[in-house]
C-alpha cells in the first residue's frame, strides 16, 4: 500500500514523467543496439576477431560462447519489444535484473580478465573493461528503475513529445555517450579508415562502374564478350580481361581504380605475341570527380617511366600503392 | 587462362615496365638453390636428379653441413633422399643440404596415438588438403612445449622429415599462438601515412612443387584465387592477386628478390608469430615462399623463418 502511494507521489512530480519516458527511450534504444551487435559479432564468429576477447563469454567454456552471445541478444530485443508495447512489469523487472547482473558481471570481468572487453556491443566493444563501462550498466539499470517505477510505454512516447523530452532525452544520451569507450573508438576507426589497398570492394560495384566509363563504351563493339575472360585485383586497382573479336589472342585489359565514384579507367589493348598497341585513360572528363581521378592514373604512369617516389597531387588512397609500387624496382 | 599473364597485362594497362629485376645485395655472393633426389654421395662430392630428370654435380664445401631429421654430415645422407641444397659459385658448391625435409603448417583436426607416438590430422587449407603427421615420442617434449594447446582448432607448425609417404615431424617451427585458427586478430588500425615496404616474417612451405621459386601470399581476394580462406591476416596487408610479382627481402641477410605469387597463403595469414633471427620481427607472417626462394634468400630451413619486407615487385 505505501509503495502504492510511493508511486503515485512520484508520478505526479511534473518532471518525472518526462525524464522516464526519455529513460525508455534511451532503454530500447541501447537495448536494440546491443542486440543487433551482439547478433551480428555472434554471426560473424568464423572470421576475425574471436569471442574469446569479449566480455562474459570469456568467462563461459568455449562452447557456450556463441549460445551465450545469441541468448544475450535475444534477451534484449525481447526486454526492448517488451518496454516499448507494454506497460506490463515483467519487461521492467526484467530489465532492471538485467542491467544490474551485467554491472556485477562487469566488475567481475575487470577483476578476473582486465584484458577483454565488454562486448555490449559485439565487437565494437573491444576496450578493455572499465569504470565507464561499469558506470553505464549502472546509469542504466538506474534508467531501469525510473521506468518501472513510473509505467511508460512507446505510446507515451508519442504522446509526450514535448521540449523537456526532448532535453532529458539529449541529457541522457550525453551521459551515455560519455561513459561510451566505443565512441572513441569508432571515430579512431572513421579517422583511421584503412586504406584503398586494404579495403574489400565488391566486384559487381567495379563492373558497375567500368560499364559506366567512357572507355567500356569505345571498346565493346570490339569485345567479344562482355563477360571477362579473367579478372583479378592488384593493391586499388581491378583489371578485367576480355578477348576481341577480330583477332585470335588478341585481348584489351581494364583497369578500373577502386576508390571516388567516377574512378579513373586505363585500359590498353594486348596482341597475342604480347605486344601492346593501344593504351591511354579516359579520364571522366567535365565531371567533378576528374581532379581526383587524374591523381592515381598520372601516378601510376609516373610509377613506370620516371619512378618518381609519389605521384604529384594523387589522393591518400594512391600514395602507398605507388610508392610500393616504385620502390619495388630499386 | 593462366595468371602468369596478369603481371603483363596489368603492366601494359597502367604502362608500368615489366622488368622485374631482384634487388641488389652489395657484397653479397649470390646463392642457388637446388632441389633433387641424391643418385651418389661422398664426402667431397654429391650426384643429384633434378625435378627435369637431369644429373647434377656438386662440390660439397669442407665446411658443408647436412641436416636429415638432426644435424649430420653430408657423407650420412643416404642415397636416394629428397635434398634441398645452398649451394655458392653458380650452383656448384653445396655448402649446406637438408634431407627429406618437410613442414606441416595447419589447423589441428584430430590427435590419436599409436604406440608411445603421437599422431596429428591436420587440416592445411582448401589447397593442400589434410595431413597425418606422426610427432616422435623423442620429439614430442620439444613440440609441445612450442605447441602447449594441443587441441583440435588450434594452429600446429613444425618442420620434420617425409620418407615413405610417412611424415615425422621433429622441431616446433614456430611457438604456437595461443588464439583458434578461426579467431585471428585484426589487423591494427591503418593509417594513412605512405609506407613503401611491409615488415613481418616470412615462412617456407612445401606447398609448391619441387624446385618451383614463388611465393604465397595471404591478401588474395576469394573470389579470384579461388581460396575460401583468403584474406585474413593480423598485419594491414594490400591486395594482390595470384600473378602479381612480389618483392621479398630478407632483412637479416640483406638479400632480396621479386618473386611471383603462385600459391593462396591462407594458412600464414593466420600466424601472427614474430621471428627472432636477427633481432625482432614486427608482428605477422605476410608471406610463405618455396623452399627454394626461401633458400636462394639466404634463409635457414630448420629455422623456419627470417625476418622480411615486402612490397610490389
Amino acid at each position: 500500500m505505501a509503495d502504492m502511494t510511493d508511486l503515485t507521489v512520484l508520478a505526479a512530480l511534473p518532471q518525472v514523467p518526462a525524464f522516464a519516458t526519455a529513460a525508455l527511450a534511451l532503454l530500447v534504444l541501447l537495448l536494440v543496439l546491443g542486440g543487433a551487435a551482439k547478433m551480428a559479432t555472434a554471426g560473424s564468429d568464423a572470421e576475425p576477431g574471436g569471442l574469446a576477447r569479449l566480455g562474459p563469454g570469456a568467462l563461459m567454456p568455449e562452447r557456450w560462447r556463441k549460445p551465450f552471445l545469441m541468448f544475450c541478444a535475444g534477451g534484449e530485443c525481447v526486454l526492448a519489444a517488451g518496454l516499448l508495447f507494454t506497460r506490463h512489469p515483467l519487461p521492467r523487472w526484467g530489465t532492471v535484473a538485467f542491467f544490474s547482473v551485467a554491472t556485477y558481471v562487469l566488475w567481475e570481468l575487470r577483476r578476473r580478465r582486465p584484458d577483454v572487453g565488454c562486448g555490449c556491443f559485439g565487437e565494437a566493444s573491444g576496450t578493455p573493461v572499465g569504470l565507464r563501462s561499469i558506470g553505464r550498466a549502472t546509469a542504466l539499470a538506474g534508467m531501469a528503475v525510473l521506468v518501472t517505477l513510473v509505467p511508460v510505454s512507446g505510446a507515451d512516447l508519442a504522446a509526450r513529445a514535448s521540449l523537456e523530452l526532448a532535453v532529458a532525452f539529449g541529457a541522457g544520451l550525453a551521459l551515455l555517450v560519455v561513459l561510451s569507450p566505443e565512441v572513441s573508438e569508432t571515430i579512431a576507426r572513421v579517422r583511421y579508415r584503412a586504406p584503398c589497398e586494404q579495403r574489400a570492394v565488391p566486384v559487381a560495384r567495379t563492373v558497375s562502374r567500368l560499364r559506366a566509363s567512357a572507355e567500356w563504351r569505345s571498346h565493346l563493339p570490339m569485345l567479344e564478350s562482355d563477360q571477362p575472360v579473367d579478372t583479378w585485383r592488384e593493391l586499388c586497382w581491378r583489371f578485367f580481361v576480355y578477348r576481341i573479336k577480330a583477332t585470335a589472342g588478341a585481348e584489351v585489359v581494364f583497369a578500373v581504380y577502386l576508390s571516388g565514384r567516377r574512378p579513373p579507367v586505363r585500359v590498353a589493348v594486348v596482341g597475342a605475341d604480347g605486344a601492346t598497341s593501344t593504351a591511354g585513360t579516359i579520364g571522366t572528363g567535365g565531371t567533378p570527380g576528374t581532379a581526383h581521378a587524374s591523381g592515381p592514373a598520372e601516378g601510376a604512369r609516373a610509377a613506370g617511366t620516371t619512378g618518381a617516389a609519389e605521384g604529384s597531387g594523387s589522393p591518400g588512397d594512391g600514395r602507398l600503392q605507388e610508392s610500393i609500387g616504385v620502390s619495388g624496382r630499386h | 587462362m593462366g595468371v602468369e599473364r596478369r603481371h603483363a597485362l596489368a603492366s601494359a594497362a597502367l604502362g608500368r615496365t615489366t622488368t622485374t629485376s631482384p634487388e641488389e645485395s652489395p657484397g653479397q655472393a649470390a646463392l642457388t638453390g637446388i632441389a633433387g633426389q641424391i643418385i651418389d654421395i661422398s664426402p667431397h662430392l654429391v650426384i643429384l636428379e633434378n625435378p627435369d630428370g637431369e644429373e647434377e654435380r656438386l662440390v660439397i664445401a669442407p665446411w658443408a653441413t647436412a641436416w636429415h631429421g638432426r644435424p649430420t654430415a653430408p657423407a650420412e645422407l643416404p642415397a636416394g633422399t629428397r635434398v634441398m641444397i645452398r649451394a655458392r659459385q653458380s650452383g656448384r658448391v653445396a655448402e649446406r643440404l637438408w634431407g627429406d625435409i618437410t613442414r606441416v603448417t595447419g589447423v589441428i583436426l584430430a590427435l590419436g596415438r599409436d604406440g608411445r607416438d603421437l599422431t596429428v590430422v591436420l587440416d592445411c587449407g582448401p589447397h593442400r588438403g589434410t595431413r597425418n603427421v606422426v610427432v616422435p615420442y623423442g620429439a614430442s617434449g620439444r613440440i609441445r612445449v612450442r605447441h602447449p594447446q594441443f587441441e583440435p582448432g588450434f594452429l600446429f607448425d613444425a618442420i620434420g622429415t617425409r620418407r615413405d609417404g610417412v611424415t615425422r615431424v621433429a622441431l616446433p617451427a614456430t611457438s604456437q599462438p595461443t588464439y583458434r585458427a578461426a579467431s585471428v586478430p585484426s589487423p591494427p588500425p591503418a593509417y594513412r601515412a605512405v609506407q613503401s615496404r611491409i615488415s613481418g616474417t616470412a615462412a617456407w612451405s612445401d606447398a609448391f612443387d619441387d624446385g618451383e621459386a614463388g611465393v604465397a601470399y595471404p591478401m588474395l581476394e576469394r573470389a579470384d584465387s579461388e581460396c575460401e580462406d583468403a584474406g585474413v591476416s593480423c598485419t594491414g596487408l594490400p591486395y594482390l592477386a595470384l600473378g602479381s610479382m612480389l618483392y621479398v627481402g630478407n632483412v637479416c641477410e640483406s638479400r632480396g628478390a621479386v618473386l611471383p605469387i603462385v600459391a593462396c597463403g591462407c594458412m600464414a595469414g593466420r600466424f601472427c608469430d614474430r621471428c627472432v633471427e636477427c633481432g625482432t620481427s614486427p608482428r605477422g607472417r605476410i608471406a610463405e615462399l618455396s623452399p627454394l626462394s626461401f633458400v636462394e634468400l639466404g634463409g635457414e630451413l630448420t629455422n623456419g623463418c627470417f625476418n622480411a619486407r615486402v612490397g610490389l615487385g
